[in-house]
């Protein structure tokens, strides 16, 4: 049996397959010690002996946000022993005199330098003296380090040096981390900002899977268990514990796989994936069945991390995100956020409205339904408060209205960059809309970006789960080789060595898997790579390749332009078996069963009678007509006048925008 | 007024919606430029005015062209009678531009059967060469023409029409022209993608009530500047600060300052007198150039995400002696005024500012951008490089906060190259990289820290240097000490002795020689041992 676990802040989310359906348990989340959740959410869900279980972790992106990660020692070339501190020298707000300096996560007196040299070409210019090594090892030692982090000068074109310190410093009994298998690529600063991430966060997830891993076994008996890497594959925990850096955005890569999957049994391909959370909102770009683009360009708390990861798009304001008059009398929402403590208003200990006040004040969260009817909603405190804050606005419901507008402003403005501002028209696109906030906000949002169609998957809590559920198994290996472009036909052999690792790392899961090659490419000259397809059969058509993508990307190539092939890259992909969901035969209907209310909701300037129905109890085929509200336990989806929502066969709600606000 | 005006929620959405064309137009500016110096350095503006020229949306791209894209465009509005499908190109600093690399391009925006245009586009980019007669036309001329090409406010596409003639006349004075027309065309192209998004605004709101939108936006900068401005004291502050030189003579340049805060009505006045003449060496600013670091200082005393706009403008009033180092007259040369002088406007502003409220203001950061340029013929290839990169310096202390060591402050904010991507481009080899321990000011919170580079030549070559902060150290405040002073040596091999370089030269050297460049690291802040008392 597999079970996927997706570890949030609220809830953790437990899903497998049962008989071919999908059953999927929400528990509390128990942050002191995630596993307690996720072991009981593998109980519940009853896994027995051999049970497989997939786990998408917080704990490596917890432990970057609250700085709670090991004390590193980092070697490096000596004389560049302030890179990993100095970064690129540009700062990240232009016009703050007072901003802090930013985070390197290796304290001064941890870094170390070495006397050696690895020219561009992979030429040992100079190696260390076997003293020194002991000298450093001593060194490493009296700094009392608890990971330690190597990242020479062109150790990717020549690891021999990282690797004698590497087998000198494991005489210390700490996690050692490497560049040249961390991040085998050129850039110094954010390979070695990797391999310190790594380093960082090793002790701890270490100690965290291990547990996990004996404890799962201990409970049933062969039982396993792999996490999810930022960039979409599955991993076994054995390998996420030495590769932590791999993991840190391993929940929301589970989003983007399951908005994938969602979207492709529904028959839609190309997709824009909206997630809205209570602090944040992460919006993606994607073809559903060849899934998101990666990104080697990831910011975590603040620090590149390299590896590559799904390429999310964050904006800072989400349920949680406080309102208020600036100095100037605009109305700003968010960044601050008024978190799971104190929280909203409406929950009782918060003071400052919300954005999830304001939806509750113009009666689109329906506190029967919401969280299971778990949570009081205090509609007296929330009015008298936000009358308070209203500033010059006449009611508290221009307020509300305000605050939403404002919102989705910034969401919209989130969907245009990794849309419009990268050559993509919304309108060729469906919205796939998730998290507590997602299906709430998403048809106002795609009649402003004029996209035609809004998916909200069944199920929109726990797709991530599901994502993690379905994921293939996957490891990426790369490396810079830098050669002239004339050199495309010689690759069999740089190819063949990274293929050789991937073949041996899966033989021993006992995984067969298939090796997807390709090359980063750039004119000579650029300072940033595009990746295409490289087939070892035509190894010229990786060049035509490129010239299409830089051209469709760009603007324009030109052929005769003399080319560089910086790195190879290898991803092993062992696939999931596939699954087909069940569809069901759609009988037309109004939805009359799932009816459970009427009430008043406020659109454009007034509230209007709007009918509340069940999710659970609409049935493939039915349509529902804007303005309505469609309730679930974790979320709800709010259908303006004009739109239109139908019931798939999987259980999908399709919405057809119509002319709101067109 | 209408309905609209003082509409808090209208205001937010109308000013995200303006600042995400600015946004769109360098998206679409970035992705389809040639050259890296605009793809990846970033070194670009984007801008969005109304009909009457006022700047009402910048993107937050480069701080030294804040100030200087609206007199762009008023350049360009008074130059030309612009009809339907025009757009305007323009690099004279005399007429709208900063320096001769920096190239504008203005378009008016027509509502379909109107004479007159409803609002105006605009970008501007650094290109890597545009003539004159030093490769990357940043060299140290002494006049204007050996700049490079002088484009004055021209119509480079006539009703939707692209003019070959005056695109053709420039690029047959460039030395890269293919290049350069990639990069032309790049831009003509951003500012379709502002046009259309502009109409497209125009239509969903209409022309009335964009027009009290945008009167309310420029009302609502102005307010967020008052408001700073009615917390300030009342008072004269002078301040004064020095270039080192203009590398012709050695003779010192004077930029002072008087600042006339008058809280009650809320306004700055801001008066250059008393600094020096033009100088002979391309040190010079043109009045664009002060803007900017002005409009630079009032948007960092306003809340980080304050919309750059001309209201911000309006409690300011700026006088920049005509023929003075902040506001050159022609034929004086002016490529570093860009880079150098910018940054020491920006210090002297800030020292007179800190005289009214101390509390807010850093000491000196390091004061330069250190332009280093090595060229000459790689031995790998037998084909000629030249290499151009900043290298950043220590912030100035806060009070609170040391400054922060080996960051770009104020006027730029431009990336480094790795070490790795250089050693594969050029002949070098980097031998160190690191912070320059100590070159920050003493304080209670000390400055940051200088870097060190040293990059050993593997062929013989020229190395170009245009920077400052050599004599005249970053200055500390409250008690705090300078931060050092900037400095480069040469290591010969072959006589193994080392050569200092003074802050602007030219030198030839061999290969194996190892040049080492140390960057000055700010001023500190408050007294060693002291806790300030006073000062709130």
């Amino acid at each position: 049996m597999r079970i996927a676990i997706d570890t949030g802040g609220t809830f953790t989310d437990c899903v497998c397959f049962v008989d071919g359906e999908l059953r999927v348990v929400k528990i509390f989340s128990t942050p002191g010690d995630p596993s307690r959740a996720l072991l009981e959410g593998v109980r519940l869900l009853g896994g027995g002996a051999n049970v497989e279980v997939r786990h998408g972790t917080t704990v490596g992106t917890n432990t970057m946000l609250e700085q709670t990660g090991a004390r590193v020692a980092f070697v490096t070339t000596a004389g560049f022993e302030d890179t990993i501190a100095i970064g690129r020298q540009a700062r990240e707000k232009l016009y703050d005199w007072f901003a802090a300096a930013p985070i390197c996560l290796v304290p001064r007196e941890l870094r170390f330098g070495v006397t050696e040299r690895v020219s561009a070409e992979g030429r040992m210019l100079r190696a260390p003296a076997d003293e020194e090594l002991a000298a450093l090892l001593e060194a490493v030692r009296a700094g009392s380090a608890q990971a330690a982090a190597i990242s020479l000068l062109f150790s990717f074109a020549n690891p021999a040096t990282e690797q004698r310190i590497e087998a000198q410093l494991s005489g210390l009994g700490i996690p050692v981390s490497a560049s040249h298998r961390i991040l085998p690529e050129f850039r110094e600063y954010e390979r070695a900002s990797a391999t310190v991430v790594n380093a960082y966060l090793a002790p701890r997830m270490q100690s965290y899977l291990s547990a996990l891993e004996r404890r799962i076994a201990e409970e049933h008996r062969g039982g396993r268990v792999d996490v999810m890497q930022s960039s979409g594959g599955i991993i076994p925990a054995r390998v996420g514990a030495v590769e932590p850096v791999r993991t840190v955005l391993s929940g929301p890569a589970g989003g983007v796989v399951g908005a994938c999957r969602v979207a492709q049994w529904a028959g839609f391909e190309r997709i824009i994936g909206f997630d809205m959370g209570g602090t944040s909102t992460d919006v993606f770009l994607a073809n559903a069945r060849t899934g998101a683009e990666r990104t080697r360009e990831a910011v975590v708390a603040g620090v590149p991390v390299g590896v590559p990861m799904l390429d999310i798009h964050t904006a800072g304001a989400g349920g949680g995100s406080i309102a208020r008059f600036d100095a100037g009398g605009m109305l700003r929402v968010g960044p601050e956020s008024a978190g799971a403590d104190p929280g909203p208003i409406c929950f009782g200990r918060g003071e400052r409205a919300t954005v999830t006040d304001a939806n509750f004040v113009l009666g689109r969260l329906d506190a029967q339904s919401f969280l299971g009817g778990g949570v009081d909603l205090d509609r007296e405190r929330t009015l008298r408060m936000m009358r308070q804050q209203k500033g010059a606005l006449a009611t508290v419901e221009e307020f509300a209205a305000g605050i939403l507008r404002v919102v989705e402003m910034q969401m919209e403005k989130a969907i245009r960059v990794i849309s419009v501002e990268r050559g993509h028209d919304p309108r060729e696109f469906t919205l796939v809309a998730f998290g507590g906030g997602g299906p709430l906000h998403a048809c106002s949002l795609a009649a402003a970006l004029r996209i035609p169609r809004v998916l909200v998957p069944r199920l929109p809590g726990a797709l991530s789960a599901i994502g993690i559920l379905l994921a293939d198994n996957v490891r990426d290996f790369s490396r810079t080789v830098m050669l002239p472009g004339s050199e495309m036909e010689n690759l069999s052999g740089s190819f063949g060595e990274l293929e050789r690792q991937g073949v041996t790392e899966f033989a021993a899961e006992g995984f067969a898997g298939v090796a997807d090659r390709s090359v980063d490419l750039r004119y000579r000259g650029q300072g940033y790579e595009l990746n295409v397809v490289y087939d070892p059969q035509a190894p010229e058509r990786s060049i035509e390749a490129f010239h299409a993508l830089h051209r469709q990307r760009y603007g324009f190539a030109d052929a005769a332009r003399p080319m560089e092939i910086v790195s190879l890259r290898v991803r092993m992909i062992a696939a999931s078996e596939p699954y087909e969901p069940e569809r069901r035969a759609l009988v037309p209907g109004d939805g009359g069963a799932a009816l459970s209310a009427e009430r008043e909701v406020y659109f454009d300037g007034g509230f209007r009678p709007t009918r509340f129905y069940r999710r659970e109890k609409l049935a493939p085929g039915d349509v529902v007509n804007g303005p309505a509200m469609i309730t679930e336990y974790t979320a709800a989806t709010l259908l303006p006048p004009e739109c239109k929502a139908s019931v798939d066969g999987l259980g999908n709600l399709v919405i057809d925008i119509g002319e709101v606000g067109g | 007024m209408t309905r609209h005006a003082n509409d808090p929620v209208e205001l937010s959405i109308f000013q995200c919606a303006v600042h995400s064309i600015a946004e769109e137009m360098g998206a679409a500016l970035r992705r389809t430029a040639l050259s890296p110096n605009i793809k990846e350095r970033r070194d670009y503006s984007c801008a969005v005015f109304d009909g009457r020229g006022r700047v009402i949306a910048m993107g937050d791209h480069m701080p030294v062209h804040l100030g200087s894209m609206p007199m762009s465009v008023q350049a360009a509005i008074a130059a030309l009678n612009f009809g339907p499908g025009d757009l305007a190109v323009l690099n004279d600093p005399y007429a709208g531009g900063t320096h001769l690399p920096d190239i504008t391009m203005v378009l008016p925006v027509f509502l379909e059967g109107d004479l007159e245009p409803a609002f105006f586009v605009a970008n501007r980019a650094h290109h890597a060469d545009v003539g004159g007669k030093f490769a990357g036309s940043m060299g140290p001329a002494t006049t204007i023409d050996d700049e490079g090409i002088r484009i004055p406010p021209t119509r480079i596409v006539r009703g939707g029409r692209v003019d070959r003639e005056v695109l053709d006349g420039i690029l047959r004075n460039v030395r890269t022209p293919w290049e350069r027309e990639g990069d032309l065309d790049a831009q003509m192209g951003a500012c379709r993608v502002g046009e259309q998004r502009m109409l497209q605004l125009a239509a969903k709101y209409g022309m009335g009530k964009l027009n009290a939108l945008i009167e309310e936006l420029l009302d609502y900068s102005e307010r967020l500047v008052r408001a700073e401005l009615r917390q300030m004291p009342a008072g004269e502050f002078d301040a004064e600060d020095w270039l080192d030189s203009d590398g012709v003579t050695d003779e010192p340049i004077r930029i002072a300052v008087r600042l006339r805060i008058d809280p009650e009505a809320g306004a700055l006045d801001v008066d250059f007198a008393g600094s020096s003449p033009q100088v002979a060496g391309a040190v010079n600013a043109v009045r664009a150039i002060t803007l900017s670091a002005c409009f630079y200082v009032l948007r960092c005393l306003l809340a980080e995400d304050a919309p750059a706009t001309e209201g911000i403008l309006r409690p300011l009033t700026l006088h920049a002696p005509e023929g003075s180092i902040v506001n050159a007259r022609p034929p004086a040369a002016v490529a570093g005024g860009n880079v150098e002088t910018s940054q020491r406007i920006v210090d002297v502003l800030m020292r007179a500012l800190a005289m009214a409220v101390p509390a807010r203001v850093p000491a000196a950061s390091a004061g330069t951008m250190t332009n280093v340029t090595i060229g000459g013929i790689d031995p790998r290839t037998n084909e000629p490089f030249a290499y151009y990169e900043t290298a950043a310096g220590g912030m100035g202390a806060r009070p609170g906060l040391d400054g922060i060591s080996g960051v770009h402050t104020h006027m730029t904010n431009s990336l480094n190259t790795p070490i790795e991507a250089l050693e594969y481009a050029y002949p070098f080899r980097v031998r160190r990289y690191g912070y320059r321990r100590g070159s920050g000011g003493e304080g209670k919170f000390h400055g940051g820290d200088g870097l060190i580079r040293e990059i050993e030549l593997l062929a013989d070559a020229e190395v170009t240097l245009l920077a400052e902060r050599r004599r005249f150290r970053p200055y500390g405040l409250a008690g705090g000490g300078e931060g050092a002073a900037g400095g480069a040596w040469v290591t010969k091999t072959e006589a193994g002795e080392e050569v200092e370089l003074p802050g602007k030269c030219s030198v030839k050297l061999a290969r194996g020689d190892v040049v080492r460049i140390e960057t000055p690291g700010g001023g500190g802040w408050g007294r060693r041992g002291t806790d300030n008392q006073g000062i709130s």
